[in-house]
């Protein structure tokens, strides 16, 4: 997108290295005094999720990656992927299954997800913390057992099957974290 | 970035108790030094030329008259004032230093520096060491080392002799970064593999520094025959605090390294070399041993603190 500096360098800033996006996390100003300067970089891959370590001398050029965040709403999957409109231009982009990954669980029609464009190309998703969603299936609760831990399976409206207490009905709205996927809570009706 | 006004960055960087305790460390500061019968100075904060230090750059101001220059250190007033007779001089300066932030680096620092007429960088290193451990406790214990000593033992790499190919296999992925420059390789593999092992069990003062690493220092032969720096550094933690040198008295060796270091640097930089501290050299400076201390890191040190501009009021993110 454009070159910047190593003294531009700062967490949460996107680069491009060996042809791939990656995102600064970790940026650490290394110089013996009166010596050559460098800058340790710790970098994740906005592709494969990987991170590494890189050491850059200072004052050398970096190529920052066009990758930006845009606001959008999930309308529906089909067989080429998930589909997301812009909310801001209500224009339409498919997702392909590769950058949604297991997210998919926890899609449902009309939420608002963050989608990540590198190139103007969708490459990952980010989901809202947390989401009600409904349990479609689970096996009824044991009468009185409400202050169990014991868990049982249940499984969403997205077909997807994540362990509740056993407490938990079919038909009950329950609060799930989509970054742990683990019940958060039951939502009363 | 925040906008300057937020509500998040108009804050102090510092807490309220650090700063008290900061306040008690410059207090305990001055108190050494006059007890020393060690004179305070405040040192011009704009100099007419530059310092001229490998691997730092100063900031240039705009200015109507003449290029105008911040101190990267206040060694040109002090030096100044040695030469004139004043003896025993020390001040606690601003200095800036342009592209250095991090951890333990900040573009504008305070600096301790003081210089000691007919003394050599042995004895200096002890009053040094006598100010870190009343500023930060722990006593004066401490061990000796070489540079080649430290690079050997703690790289595994001799900085006399190894070759191209072994700095770069020391380097491994980190090689790269270097550009096949073999002080730029020897800089690297010290900051990464030598100084976090440095100063750990008690502080550590590396010595004898290669000939090509001397800036301003005399030069001396080595154990080992060659000539070497009379320069040397302390650690703690893994932390430069001080670096001292017994100071080299020939104007002409001085000229001449200056205008090495100045023919190096991009001629865009616009940096005027420093008339008057060249006639002062070549009045005499006499013999005599400086040290320059990062007092922003001395502080961070006493206090447990995880970077300098958590000892600063405002950091450079905020000032």
């Amino acid at each position: 997108m454009g070159t910047i500096n190593t003294s531009d360098l700062h967490n949460g800033l996107k680069v491009i290295f060996d042809g791939s996006p990656w995102i600064c996390i970790n940026v650490d100003f290394v110089k013996p005094g009166k010596g050559a300067a460098f800058y340790k970089i710790r970098v994740s891959n906005l592709l494969t999720g990987n991170s590494q370590e890189k050491t850059l001398r200072s004052g050398e050029k970096i190529e920052t990656a066009d990758v930006v965040d845009a606001d959008m709403q999930f309308l529906y999957s089909d067989a080429n992927g998930y589909v997301f409109m812009d909310k801001n231009t209500f224009d339409q982009i498919t997702v392909p299954a590769k950058a949604v990954g297991d997210s998919k669980d926890f899609l449902l029609e009309n939420m608002d997800v963050a989608v990540t464009l590198w190139n103007g190309e969708p490459i990952a998703i980010r989901l809202p913390n947390s989401v009600v969603m409904e349990i479609t299936y689970t096996e009824p609760a044991v009468k009185g057992d409400t202050q169990s831990r014991v868990m049982k399976p249940a499984k969403l409206q997205t077909g997807a099957e994540i362990a509740v207490p056993i407490f938990v009905a079919q038909g009950d709205r329950i609060t799930v974290n989509t970054q742990t996927r683990e019940y958060a809570g039951r939502v009363s009706k | 970035m925040p906008d300057r006004g937020t509500l998040l960055d108009w804050r102090p960087s510092a807490a309220l108790p650090t700063l008290r305790r900061r306040a008690e460390l410059v207090e305990g500061t001055r108190a050494f030094f006059k007890t020393r019968g060690v004179l305070e100075i405040d040192t011009p904060v704009v100099q007419g030329g530059a310092n001229l230090d490998p691997g730092i750059t100063p900031f240039r101001l705009h200015s109507a008259d003449r290029p105008r220059f911040l101190p990267t250190s206040p060694e040109h007033p002090l030096k100044r004032l040695v030469a004139a007779g004043y003896g025993a001089v020390w001040t606690l300066a601003p200095v800036f230093r342009r592209d250095e932030l991090g951890r333990t680096h900040a573009p504008e620092f305070r600096m301790l520096e003081w210089y000691r007429p007919g003394w050599d960088d042995t004895a200096l290193r002890g009053e040094v060491l006598d100010l870190l451990a009343g500023l930060c406790g722990g006593g004066t214990t401490h061990d000796v080392l070489t540079y080649r000593q430290a690079m050997r033992t703690h790289a595994g790499v001799d900085p006399f002799n190894a070759d191209a190919d072994r700095l770069v296999a020391v380097l491994g992925a980190e090689a790269d970064a270097a550009h096949g420059d073999r002080q730029a390789s020897l800089d690297l593999i010290f900051a990464t593999h030598v100084q976090p092992h440095l100063g750990h069990a008690a502080w550590t003062v590396v010595v004898d520094w290669p000939a090509s690493l001397a800036a301003q220092a005399r030069l001396r032969p080595g154990d080992d025959g060659e000539q070497v720096a009379a320069r040397f550094e302390v650690f703690r933690s893994g932390v430069e605090l001080a670096n001292g040198y017994w100071e080299l008295d020939d104007a002409d060796e001085l000229a001449a390294r200056l205008e090495c270091e100045r023919a190096r640097r991009d001629p865009g930089l616009g940096l005027a070399h420093d008339a008057c501290l060249a006639a002062a050299m070549q009045h005499g400076l006499g013999p005599c041993a400086g040290v320059a201390v990062g007092f922003d890191r001395v502080v961070m040190l006493a206090l447990g603190l995880d970077s300098v501009a958590a000892t600063q009021a405002f950091g450079w993110d905020r000032a």
